[in-house]
């Protein structure tokens, strides 16, 4: 867990993310990113902090292929997903679970149509699709609420849909880019619960977030960007940096 | 359930969902499918007619070799079997000149009490010569009147070739116009319908960008909306038939004596089964088309 490992630490720690020397540049002359090394390793927790225009944002797009870098490496389960051609972008984003403060729910889809989307886009047979959406809204309290539309569930039901969705697919990686943003502090709480608890059944877990005190609480590994370099690296409570 | 099924279930439910979610919008590219193939087919059906007259009139396609007079009868039977010889030929049959003038008698009706006045009979003997298949063409008709014309007895040929070729002219240029007009209503139907899909698809743009942040590939989020488009413009096409057999039930008593002039007496025709089937495949195309234009340009987006 470290800022800067060198590969051959990375190898032997078990890396599922490496970044190296990762620089992002939207416009000329300015940086999204710059000179970004960092390593995940599987199964990890890790929250990263910073401003609004920190970076947090550009760096979870990069390793969801959203963006590419301007410069570096990205090594996502020994893939280099900067080189990735257009065509493999799918096949990544398939063991990528993504979170946003706006959930992205399909709202003329049905909960239950929403979660299952995932498991549809992977060919998931029918009965198998019903069962594991099952499983999976009960596992975020929502399986009552299976027949409903989005827009008549709160804020916090609705990220759960979301969150339930993007755990469909038992993802290596989940990214979470302010999560809980447009939440009060109880359900804050109750959505980062459930992505601890995904991190704890072994999903690695970046969670970009503003919400100094929830990251306190949790005491996990916390990257803290501004102006998109990485300022701090702390380790989680417990472990020794 | 295989894979291949799990998503050929995911695309049907899909396609028939987003065609109910925005009716008015399925609606705006139907009706533009079936009015611009409403053009495409009259023209069709106008040439399938003409078409079919040059094939009718083929059918009656004969040159009559008028011969000399006093030609002795056995001398015409032996004119007569050189004559079907003739490569392209397919029957002879020798006309005298009494047969001639009981021909015309009927011809004429009940005109024909002023040929009694006649001293004589003024009509010569004939062969009337009947082509095979191939040769009734306007191209045909005049290699056999070639090999027929100089022949010894024959004092003069007749053929409707003018007119054939005139018609078969006529065919060519409503048939090109046809062509350049259809291509250009294509076209432009084209650029409608990818325009009403591009509204459908911007409607639907948050579905897109979320089938590709779990994953989907292009062209599995693109199948749906090229299926509905293709039924779009099915559903188009045989709107179009309906649409155009109406008119040709309600307009064609306004405008037969017109038709008659332009087809002869030829009955008018409405489109065979297979050009029903092409005008509707026709319409699946474009709606096909208009809607992969729109949606891989979504997706670029």
């Amino acid at each position: 867990m470290s800022a800067a490992p060198s590969p051959g630490e990375s190898a032997r720690r078990d890396a599922l993310v490496q970044m190296y020397h990762v620089s992002k540049s939207y416009l000329p002359g300015t940086f999204a990113l710059r000179d970004v090394t960092l390593e995940v390793a599987k199964g990890e927790f890790v929250f990263l902090t910073g401003p609004s225009g920190a970076g947090k944002t550009t760096l979870l797009k990069l390793l969801f292929a959203a963006e590419k870098p301007s410069e570096g490496q990205i090594i996502l389960r020994g893939r280099n997903i900067a080189r990735l051609r257009d065509s493999a972008i799918p096949g990544l984003r398939r063991r990528i679970g993504v979170v946003f403060q706006d959930f992205k729910l399909l709202a003329n889809r049905t909960v239950e149509e929403n979660v299952a989307v995932t498991l549809e886009v992977l060919g998931r047979p029918p009965r198998e699709v019903r069962r594991r959406v099952f499983a999976l809204l009960k596992q975020v309290g929502l399986q009552h609420r299976r027949h409903h539309f989005p827009l008549s569930l709160s804020g916090g039901e609705q990220q759960r849909v979301a969150l339930a969705r993007a755990l469909a697919g038992e993802p290596e990686l989940l990214l979470a880019d302010e999560p809980t943003g447009n939440l009060d502090p109880e359900l804050t709480l109750e959505i980062m619960d459930l992505i601890a608890h995904a991190s704890v059944r072994g999903t690695t877990v970046i969670v970009a977030t503003h919400d100094l005190p929830t990251v306190d609480r949790y005491g996990k590994r916390t990257l803290h960007l501004e102006a998109g370099r990485i300022k701090e690296d702390r380790a989680a409570v417990g472990v020794r940096p | 359930m295989s894979r291949a099924g799990a998503h050929l279930r995911y695309f049907a439910r899909t396609s028939l969902r987003g065609l109910r979610a925005s009716p008015v919008t399925a609606a705006v590219g139907i009706s533009t499918i079936g009015i611009a193939l409403v053009l495409v087919g009259a023209f069709s059906l106008l040439l399938t007619n003409m078409e079919g007259l040059l094939d009718r009139f083929g059918d009656d396609l004969r040159v009559t070799a008028y011969l000399e007079s006093g030609l002795p009868v056995a001398e015409r039977a032996a004119l007569a079997r050189r004559v079907a010889t003739i490569e392209g030929v397919l029957e002879v049959d020798v006309v005298s000149e009494d047969e001639a003038l009981a021909r015309f008698r009927e011809g004429v009706g009940r005109a024909s009490g002023l040929l009694a006045e006649l001293e004589e009979n003024p009509l010569p003997a004939s062969l009337e010569i009947t082509l095979a298949e191939r040769r009734r063409t306007p191209e045909g008709m005049r290699v056999v009147v070639e090999s027929l014309d100089g022949l010894p007895g024959v004092s003069d040929l007749a053929y409707g070739q003018e007119w054939v070729e005139g018609y078969a002219r006529a065919v060519a240029l409503v048939r090109g116009i046809g062509a350049g007009v259809g291509l250009v209503l294509a076209l432009a139907t084209l650029a409608i319908v990818a325009n009403t899909i591009r509204l459908a698809v911007y409607a639907r743009r948050d579905e897109l960008e979320i089938l590709s942040l779990v994953g989907a590939s292009r062209p599995f989020a693109a199948t749906p909306f090229l299926v509905e488009g293709a039924l779009q413009g099915a559903v188009g096409g045989a709107l179009a038939v309906v649409i155009l057999y109406g008119l040709f039930r309600l307009i064609l008593p306004e405008i037969e004596a017109g038709l008659s002039m332009l087809l002869g007496f030829a009955e008018p025709r409405f489109l065979t089964p297979g050009g029903v089937l092409r005008l509707i495949g026709a319409g699946a195309g474009l709606g096909l088309a208009g809607s992969a234009a729109a949606v891989f340009q979504g997706l670029r987006a």
